[in-house]
């Protein structure tokens, strides 16, 4: 139990801190004067992905609940 | 003492006749809640495609420092947010309170830097290290800033009411109504926020990074 709740834990802490790379990323890209829309909307795509599957877990409406 | 006995045996009796069981019921709660996210896509979405249209490859000259700080803050909301759900999924009732409490102050916090200083609706000005704390954007000022309003105003609106349902979970959770095996309430507030979050994901790149400033 402890080490799910460890694991769980520590999914949310490794999320956080790639979405925060990402976002400082996706920053530095984009105050450049030729910042490019694709490589920006790509970066926001991952970022998106991260949330749904590891915040929002999306995985759970396919589970069966055993309780 | 038997009429109570019969009583309950009779609700037991009508609960297994008429409501399908819990995990189903789960199950349909989660389909639910993501079709209505889904819903609103189209709405988030419409608004998007609009700024490409009517803004095409330019934006309007906004705060920088601003539009970060006040995605950081959604971002580490998020994080709180998950913490909160995770401590209840495994019993930690304070964790959850907590988590849920900080979450609550960040999206407020979140919802003052757009209405207050973004949006600017009492005219102030001032400056921290150089960096404008107050936007100067008016609803008035053409389609550049209707597309503006339109997109962190409806934004806006979502975090309010992910305020309010935080609020209404973090009470009925401090009631003692959650547990471990059941916290459907909790689990439907977090995706709710999350979803907020990764509105803004795709928002913010579309308002203060794609284009030129003009």
């Amino acid at each position: 139990m402890n080490e799910k709740k460890a694991a769980a834990y520590r999914l949310g802490v490794i999320t956080f801190v790639v979405l925060m790379v990402l976002t400082i990323v996706e920053y530095v890209i984009g105050i450049r004067p030729s910042a490019s829309i694709v490589l920006l909307f790509i970066v926001a795509l991952v970022k998106a992905a991260l949330i749904v599957q590891n915040f929002m877990h999306i995985s759970r409406l396919w589970r069966e609940e055993s309780h | 003492m038997g009429a109570i006995t019969a009583e309950h045996e009779h609700d037991a009796h009508s609960h297994d006749s008429h409501e399908p069981p819990w995990e189903v019921q789960l199950r349909s709660n989660r389909l639910g809640l993501w079709l209505f996210c889904f819903s609103e896509v189209f709405l988030f979405a419409a608004l998007l495609v609009a700024r490409f249209v009517l803004w095409g490859n330019t934006r309007p000259e906004l705060s920088q420092e601003l539009g970060l700080a006040a995605t950081v803050v959604l971002l580490v909301s998020s994080f709180f947010i998950n913490r909160g759900e995770t401590a209840m999924e495994h019993g930690d009732r304070k964790a959850f309170l907590n988590n849920f409490m900080i979450t609550a102050v960040l999206g407020t916090l979140f919802f003052i830097g757009v209405v207050f200083m973004e949006w600017n609706i009492f005219g102030l000005k001032g400056e921290l290290f150089g960096i404008d704390l107050f936007g100067h954007l008016k609803p008035s000022d053409g389609v550049i800033a209707g597309i503006f309003f339109a997109m962190t105003g409806m934004h806006a609106l979502h975090v309010l009411s992910g305020i309010v349902f935080i609020l209404v979970v973090w009470n009925n959770g401090r009631k003692g109504h959650y547990s471990p095996e059941r916290h459907w309430g909790v689990e439907a507030c977090a995706i709710y926020w999350h979803y907020v979050d990764v509105v803004w994901v795709f928002y913010y790149p579309a308002l203060y990074l794609m284009g030129t400033a003009v």
